[in-house]
């Protein structure tokens, strides 16, 4: 298993060092370049990855010196070395004055006196009686050759290794070098550590391993969009990545977990045959209240209960019937068999504007359209004047509700209740008491068990009262209910504070999940 | 919802039975009320009531008799109730009205107790339910204030009139000088608070007795003298004022009956008016005004959904405390004397409700057919989030409410300290008139300001940061009944070091796209932007939208450091 798990993470170069050589080999990077047909990097890794694992170790470190090709050398590299350049030139076009030939093969002036002095000097050029360089003997120019090759094979290995040269050698391209900041030369001179390895014991047990395991080092690392082209997947096989390495954090676009919750609770309902409903933000005192057989001093319609709007202040015309029918059942209860509240109903009033203050609102302004049988549910932004903290908010949701029809009374009232809890919910454990809400009679509240924070209320229902059916056109009765999803929403997310569901903080959101 | 305080023990005693908390718990459920705080260190049980229409809860006598009916099944007795045609003699006690008060403040009801000294956690129970009755019941004193006095200090008849406010003056409580009516107004704390009741009348209600000694400045303050009773104190008279007779008539009854209860004989008090009310010109108080309500048993039975024998809807009405009998079909009910909340029969049903108990019924599946559905908007709203989140954002749930600051003053490109201050309805910002705090004070008009707040505190988090949210915005629109508009609105914002106006635009086209609907854009000249990099979205020839790199001096106001591209569309504009 451990030798297992070591294995997957040896990159192919380092399972080809390993397989490659034994006990009594050293290892360097010259070496393994010509053999194993590395470059000198991959070299370098492979040693730095095996050495971390201890399975190569430092045996031998000696400085040796190098001479690399200077960007001049490179020129000369691609396009020729001065000398042959100059050859090259006069062998063509004939004797050419010495002013024009620096332009005609691309070189300073300088450089193309210095290979001239050079090459007259063997022989292998001369000046004409016109000042014109032409060919002489071109063969006696013997080194141009050697340079060539130098040149050449730096180009090709990045170095050349000064224990390489001969004698005569050394001394011609120790005459091109300099050592730092080597300019108008070839070559310069580095110095450099060569470093001698040996596989360690351990690095010896990884190879036999590697080998049981079937690994050459050849695996491949990518599968390529060629290789699917031409078939060559077929004959590789590919390096087995370590799967134990930590994922990285990836931020994706996503939903709001709350936003998601609460659709999901939408879900339930229309499933559940509810139909959903909605409206404007800004109310009226009529729909918030009026229509709810609020007396119009009733205490939570007060200033410190209800956000009133600055301008405008007041809405156009109540709809009728209703407004006639509402006011005279706060009056004397109209034709709903109650005394009503006996007071004088303000019309102005009424007509005040002022920002929602509760989801039943919006069941009272179904009523005179709804269906019979029906359902209806929505889950809307409600405000209240209340100081902000972890229980309390200035807006937030609520989920209301109402059935009509003639199969309404408490016992069905309770049944749905009862699935409320078990639906959305997921309560087992269910208790009813009686509760109270000014639009209701009876009221009952449903109270769930959780496992951990004990029976909570999870909402609270009621019979709208006839001075709310009635008025507003509905003779069946109408179950109207009410449920606090916001305490499951914060359950479910694993939070203790209200506010984090409308949380600003990115990070925080990002981070959010369902438990 | 009144949250009481009581000694335990109290509560015991007139339950005449002691309840460990769990007991007590369920029995509460019969008078809606829940224990919030148990016992403490002195004794004392703070419980919630939630039926606002039954202030008789709202004391320990009140609570205790509720449970003790239901417990021994008796309903207590109370001989000092008049009725109409029917007052006690009451001697002496006199309440004398002056036409003064007519348009001021024209209802007084009293009575008086004796027999007992008032022990502490009477004095506690009584001072309490003036308090919540006062409050809750009341309208926060607007229709009932209530003092309590010392009577053998005063002498009857007392009077009640309209006094001139710079004249009258008296030691009110937790006072030593002398004050005048409108200086109590203005210097008492219960003036500060309560002021406002009377402030704007030219004449001030005053309770004197018959030498002219004050008794009470309604609905202020007591005087300090007659107006202080302590513990020890075993002749007591109570009064309530207000502006409707039948409101005072239940408080009265109400506090009587808890006074009786707790061990004082009650003693009625002859109120006289020189104008006509609802119950004559003289009203002797405590006085039973509540009329009987006729309901039907198959009524019950329907609403209940069970089916009940006529007598075993009379046993359940009297289990809760009202008296009922057979009349033919229909029963008749006569709430107890402390009890007015029998509006429809329906109230009636729902004691009915509470005396039969929540455990005998049985919950019924419903079979009605409905058809589930969701609004066009939320179906709408649902396709946006998908594609958004398709494109890389997180959505975000944002408040509606925000301050002036934020959304006015950040959003504009100058200096927030240089600005001239904006009227926010000016702007089509739907204003609140009586904000509790600065920061809720405005209904969005747009979601660009909370995604900007957003990315104010979210510089930690990885970038880039993609942000979205679907919600409501509301605006002033006088062309409509409401004189405002609610919108379905996506707000989107990047916020990244290579954010730019293409990368929006690029995102709008495709959202649009998938939303089958061709789209142009229109250089607009939107302040919150960038000149040049700003733009309105126009589906045919409306302009549902817009987009733009959002001015560098906003990013400054909002403290944002990096370059932040933002888009809204109003959905309810899509024509989709």
């Amino acid at each position: 298993m451990g030798a297992d798990a070591d294995l997957k993470r040896l990159h192919p170069l380092e399972v080809k060092v390993l397989r490659s050589y034994g006990a009594e080999d050293r290892l360097t990077v010259a070496r393994m370049q010509e053999e194993l047909g590395f470059n000198e990097g991959q070299c370098n890794q492979a040693l730095s990855w095996l050495s971390a694992k201890e399975y190569v170790q430092e045996e031998e470190r000696r400085s040796r010196v190098y001479y690399e090709l200077t960007d001049l050398g490179r020129d000369f590299a691609r396009n020729g070395i001065p000398e042959r350049r100059i050859l090259h030139h006069v062998s063509e076009h004939g004797p050419t004055p010495m002013a024009e030939l620096g332009a005609a093969v691309g070189l300073e002036k300088k450089d193309v006196g210095s290979a001239f002095g050079a090459m007259s000097k063997a022989g292998a050029v001369r000046m004409d009686d016109q000042k014109r360089v032409e060919v002489q003997e071109p063969d006696q120019a013997d080194w141009v050759e050697t340079v060539e090759a130098l040149i050449a094979r730096a180009a090709q290995n990045g170095s050349i290794s000064h224990g390489e040269l001969s004698e005569a050698d050394a001394r011609l391209i120790g005459g091109m070098s300099k050592k730092r900041g080597a300019q108008g030369v070839p070559f310069k001179v580095v110095e450099r550590e060569d470093v001698t390895y040996r596989l360690t014991d351990a690095g010896l047990t990884a190879a036999r391993s590697a080998a049981e395991a079937g690994l050459t080092g050849e695996e491949v690392g990518a599968l390529t969009p060629a290789m699917l082209r031409d078939g060559s997947w077929r004959r590789v096989s590919f390096r087995e990545y370590n799967i134990d390495t930590p994922p990285a954090r990836v931020s994706i676009g996503r939903r709001n977990p709350y936003a998601e919750y609460v659709d999901w609770v939408k879900d339930k309902l229309v499933g559940l045959g509810f139909e959903e409903f909605d409206g404007p933000l800004v109310e009226t005192e009529f729909w918030n209240s009026d229509a709810l057989f609020m007396p119009q001093f009733h205490a939570a319609r007060d200033i410190h209960d209800v956000y009133k709007v600055k301008e405008p202040t007041h809405a156009g015309e109540m709809a009728q019937p209703y407004l006639d029918q509402v006011a005279a059942t706060h009056e004397d209860g109209w034709k709903t068999g109650s005394r009503g509240w006996r007071y004088g109903f303000d019309r102005d009033f009424t007509r005040r504007l002022i920002l929602r203050s509760q989801g039943t609102v919006l069941s009272a302004k179904t009523l005179p359209e709804a269906k019979i049988p029906g359902k209806y549910f929505g889950i809307v932004r409600c405000f209240r004047p209340d100081d902000v903290d972890a229980t309390h908010l200035s807006d937030f949701y609520q989920t209301e509700g109402i059935v009509l029809g003639e199969e309404v009374n408490l016992r069905t009232l309770l049944g749905f209740l009862r699935i409320f809890a078990e639906e959305v919910a997921g309560a087992d454990e269910v208790k009813y008491v009686p509760g109270y809400f000014p639009f209701t009679e009876p009221s009952v509240e449903v109270h769930i068990k959780h496992p951990v924070l004990g029976w909570f209320e999870l909402g609270g229902s009621g019979i709208f009262r006839p001075e709310v059916t009635e008025p507003l056109g509905v003779s069946v009765p109408v179950l109207a209910w009410g449920l606090g999803i916001d305490r499951m929403a914060l359950m479910q997310l694993g939070l203790g504070d209200l506010r984090e569901l409308f949380s600003n903080d990115l990070e925080k959101v990002r981070l959010r999940r369902r438990s | 919802m009144p949250k009481i305080e009581m000694y335990r023990s109290a509560l015991d005693a007139y339950i005449g039975e002691r309840y460990e908390r769990e007991e007590l718990e369920e029995k509460l459920v019969t008078a809606k009320a829940e224990v919030d705080e148990w016992e403490d260190e002195e004794g004392i049980l703070k419980i919630e009531l939630n039926d606002t229409n039954r202030p008789d809860l709202w004391s320990a006598a009140g609570l205790g008799r509720q449970l003790r009916v239901r417990r021994t099944g008796e309903r207590p007795s109370y001989n000092f109730f008049s009725a109409p045609g029917k007052l006690a003699d009451a001697g002496e006690r006199r309440i004398v009205v002056d036409e003064s008060v007519r348009e001021i403040r024209p209802y007084v009801v009293g009575f008086a107790v004796s027999g007992k000294a008032i022990d502490e956690a009477t004095l506690k129970d009584v001072i309490q339910s003036q308090e919540k009755l006062c409050w809750n019941y009341g309208q926060k004193r607007e229709a009932v204030a209530m003092g309590i006095y010392r009577s053998e200090l005063m002498r009857y008849p007392v009077r009640y009139r309209g006094a001139d406010p710079d004249e009258a003056s008296f030691v009110p409580l937790q006072m030593e000088e002398e004050l005048s009516l409108r200086r109590i107004l203005s210097e008492h704390p219960k003036g500060l608070e309560f002021g406002h009741i009377v402030a704007d009348k030219p004449r001030m209600p005053l309770l004197t007795d018959d030498r002219g000694d004050v008794l009470s400045f309604p609905p202020i303050i007591n005087s300090a003298r007659i107006g202080a009773v302590e513990v020890g104190d075993s002749e007591l008279f109570v009064e309530m004022t207000g502006g409707n007779l039948e409101i005072l008539l239940l408080a009265c009854s109400v506090v009587a009956c808890d006074m009786a209860d707790s061990g004082f004989t009650v003693h009625p008090v002859s109120v006289e008016y020189p104008f006509d009310t609802p119950y004559g010109r003289t009203v002797v108080t405590p006085f039973y005004f509540q009329e009987p309500i006729r309901v039907s048993p198959e009524g019950a039975g329907k609403l209940l959904g069970v089916e009940m024998e006529p007598d075993e809807v009379v046993r359940r009405i009297e289990q809760v405390g009202s008296y009922a009998r057979m009349d033919g079909d229909e029963i008749e009910v006569q709430p107890a004397e402390y009890r007015n909340d029998f509006l429809h029969p329906v109230d009636v049903y729902e004691d009915v409700m509470i005396g039969r108990g929540m455990d005998s019924f049985e919950p019924a599946v419903p079979h009605d057919f409905t058809v589930g559905r969701l609004t066009a908007e939320e179906e709408l709203a649902r396709r946006v989030k998908l594609i958004m989140v398709g494109l890389g954002y997180q959505e975000m749930v944002f408040s509606y409410l925000g301050s002036r600051r934020d959304y006015i003053g950040r959003m504009r490109p100058e200096p927030v300290d240089r600005q001239e201050p904006i009227d926010p309805p000016s702007r089509g910002i739907v204003q609140i008139a009586n904000p509790m705090s600065e920061n809720y004070e405005l209904v969005r008009n747009s979601i660009l300001p909370h995604l900007l707040g957003a990315e104010t505190v979210s510089a930690n988090a990885a970038y880039p940061h993609r942000m979205f949210e679907v919600g409501k915005t509301a605006c002033v629109d006088r062309s409509l009944n409401y004189g405002t508009r609610t919108d379905d609105t996506l707000g989107f914002l990047v916020a990244d070091a290579e954010a730019s106006f293409n990368t929006l635009r690029d995102h709008i086209a495709v959202l649009l796209y998938y939303l089958n609907l061709d789209h142009t854009l229109a250089a607009n000249d939107d302040e919150r932007f960038i000149r040049g990099r700003r733009a309105d979205v126009l589906v045919g020839d409306r302009t549902v939208g817009l987009l733009g790199e959002v001015h560098p001096q906003v990013l400054v106001n909002w403290g944002i450091e990096v370059p932040c591209v933002a888009a809204e569309l109003r959905l309810t504009a899509l024509p989709v």
